[in-house]
């Protein structure tokens, strides 16, 4: 069974990993959550970055996060209407958006490089933990045929964001 | 340079038939050689051919097969397709010849070059 204090603990000692939550793999419905709230966090952080930076790198790099998860997203609640189900809340979820709660805290107390540099980083972290998550357990399993595709777009299309999320810290010289 | 954004494969046609009027009209084309549009895909994050060698007069429509909104986005700003969301296409006709440098506006590290000869 899933352990919600356990996962919650996880997140805090290492702000990047992906709480290790279910002994048994989540089902579809739970996938869907997940990968759904996952994205619409990256907006989250997206918009205050849009709100708090200066930096030019930045803006773009926020601007292209609420494009295209808004895309992958309005492309995941498309398949949700069309297979008329309702995505599951689950403990993986509800420790991501807890994360993301302490983290946007965080980065709304900071300004100019301290912001950018706490940003970028989070971002390249981010993605590469739901990256890795995505492909090794989401994808592999996803049982709903269409669903399945959409991950492999959407994964196709996080990859892009780590990549240019390391190009960007790499630019900002921070630390 | 003309713009045309394409949403269904009709208003394709139809821009597309615009197009060719109005290169007509100004002249244009090539003596014996009717102007040709080439097709670019993007998809997984690469335009294909990366590469492209056209005529003078000559048109390319590229489309985006993409979840990912892209852009094809000239290096010297001189042309640029627009966002370009999954199967919208955007046509370009391109007059002066030259060695063109794109790349989307999105994300760029997502590069291509466009040759126009004379
Ligand atoms: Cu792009």
């Amino acid at each position: 069974m899933i352990n919600k204090k356990t996962c919650a603990a996880a997140l805090v000692a290492f702000t990047f990993s992906m709480p290790a939550v279910a002994e048994e793999p989540m089902n579809d419905l739970e996938i869907a959550h997940t990968a759904y709230t996952a994205g619409q966090i990256d907006i989250r952080y997206a918009h205050l970055a849009l709100a708090l930076s200066q930096n030019e790198d930045v803006r773009a790099f926020a601007a292209t996060m609420v494009r295209d998860h808004t895309a992958v997203n309005d492309a995941a609640g498309a398949l949700i209407t069309e297979l008329n189900v309702t995505p599951q809340d689950n403990a993986l979820s509800q420790a991501l958006v807890k994360g993301a709660g302490e983290k946007v805290e965080e980065l709304t107390g900071l300004r100019g490089k301290a912001f950018d540099c706490a940003y970028a980083t989070n971002e390249l972290g981010y993605h590469q933990v739901v990256n890795q998550t995505v492909e090794g357990k989401f994808i592999p399993n996803t049982t709903v045929e269409p669903l399945k595709d959409l991950l492999t777009d959407a994964l196709a299309t996080f990859k892009q964001h780590e990549k240019h999320a390391e190009n960007m810290v790499s630019g900002l010289k921070c630390s | 340079m003309l713009v045309k954004r394409t949403y269904t494969r009709r208003q394709a046609g139809a821009l597309l038939g615009a197009g060719f009027a109005a290169l007509f009209l100004s002249g244009a084309p090539r003596a014996g050689e009717a102007p040709r549009t080439h097709k670019i895909d993007i998809r997984k994050f690469k335009f294909a051919p990366a590469a492209l060698i056209i005529k003078a007069g000559d048109s390319v429509e590229w489309t985006n097969h993409d979840i990912a909104p892209h852009t094809a986005t000239d290096e010297e700003g001189d042309w640029d397709t627009g966002t370009l969301s999954r199967s919208q296409s955007a046509t370009l006709t391109f007059k002066t010849p030259g060695t063109y440098s794109y790349f989307c506006a999105f994300h760029p590290q997502m590069t291509a070059t466009l040759t126009v000869e004379a």
